[in-house]
């Protein structure tokens, strides 16, 4: 990428003040820079669940994993991220207002692709809903009684529910079958009291 | 795109225009909205000290309100 593209997208992204907006911008910036040396980034946790749903839940940092199998050595980061003026590595920078976190090779048990969004900067993608959702709910009835969880089920749920993200309901329904999740009951229960909410059928039910 | 409501779809297949993207903003919020109304960012975290010592003892930039979407 141009030096001067990257100046314009720096000043841009540090001028922004929609927490939402400067994440994605970011999670774009960066995926374009380490896509050009061959590693796929995607954004994760809380930071995906916000770009997905708006449900107003992220915080100041933004999480992301690699896709592709390698990542880059430290002295490659470090070249990248100067690029961008971040401050610290070789995990987590500060840059451009916020910080980015690098946790590592990203876990997902879907079959589903990743989410993508033509961003200002590239191609972004994001982590899967079903793997989003039925992990929410397991941390919500598992950890005694996680409101913050449930939320993010909750409202993962209702965006897909009215169809403003499209869902894999069947995908889900593995997903929760795994031995990694087991959580089939509690995935049918918070998705049927969602859909009752909206009125809508849900998906997870034959009835 | 959904053909009921009009409110941009984000796909499972292929990929979404940051277009469609922004203009769904706003539905998407009205969906969380009802069932977890408010802010419901974590109060506190493993993180805090950085994100406290950035955003002036908050958490993060505050949301845009939905009118504004």
């Amino acid at each position: 990428m141009d030096a001067q593209i990257i100046r314009k997208a720096l000043a841009d992204i540090s001028a922004e003040q929609d927490p939402t907006l400067k994440s994605a911008k970011l999670a774009s910036l960066c995926s374009a820079l380490w896509a050009e040396h061959g590693v796929e980034l995607v954004v994760v946790g809380g930071s995906a669940i916000e770009i997905l749903t708006e449900g107003a839940y992220a915080s100041g940092d933004l999480d992301m994993c690699h896709a592709t199998a390698a990542t880059l050595p430290v002295a490659q980061r470090k070249e990248i991220m100067g690029l961008l003026d971040a401050k610290g590595g070789p995990r987590n920078w500060q840059v451009a207002g916020m910080y980015l976190d690098l946790l590592g090779p990203v876990e997902s048990f879907a079959r589903t692709p990743y989410r993508r969004v033509e961003a200002p900067y590239g191609s972004l993608l994001l982590m899967k809903p079903e793997d989003l959702l039925v992990e929410r709910v397991l941390v919500s009835f598992y950890s005694g009684d996680n409101k913050t969880a449930r939320d993010c089920a909750k409202i993962l749920a209702a965006v897909a529910l009215r169809k403003e993200i499209e869902m894999n309901w069947d995908e889900v329904r593995r997903l929760a079958n795994l031995p990694e999740y087991r959580n089939l009951p509690e995935c049918e229960k918070l998705v049927k009291e969602v859909a009752n909410e909206l009125k809508i059928k849900s998906p997870l039910h034959s009835d | 795109m959904n053909s009921k409501s009009k409110v941009p779809c984000i796909p499972i297949e292929g990929s979404i225009s940051w277009e469609d993207w922004l203009k769904g903003r706003r539905a998407r919020r009205e969906s969380s909205k009802l069932v977890a109304p408010g802010i419901i960012r974590r109060r506190s975290s493993s993180s805090d000290r950085r994100l406290k010592k950035l955003f002036n003892g908050e958490r993060g930039l505050p949301f845009t309100p939905i009118e504004k979407l």
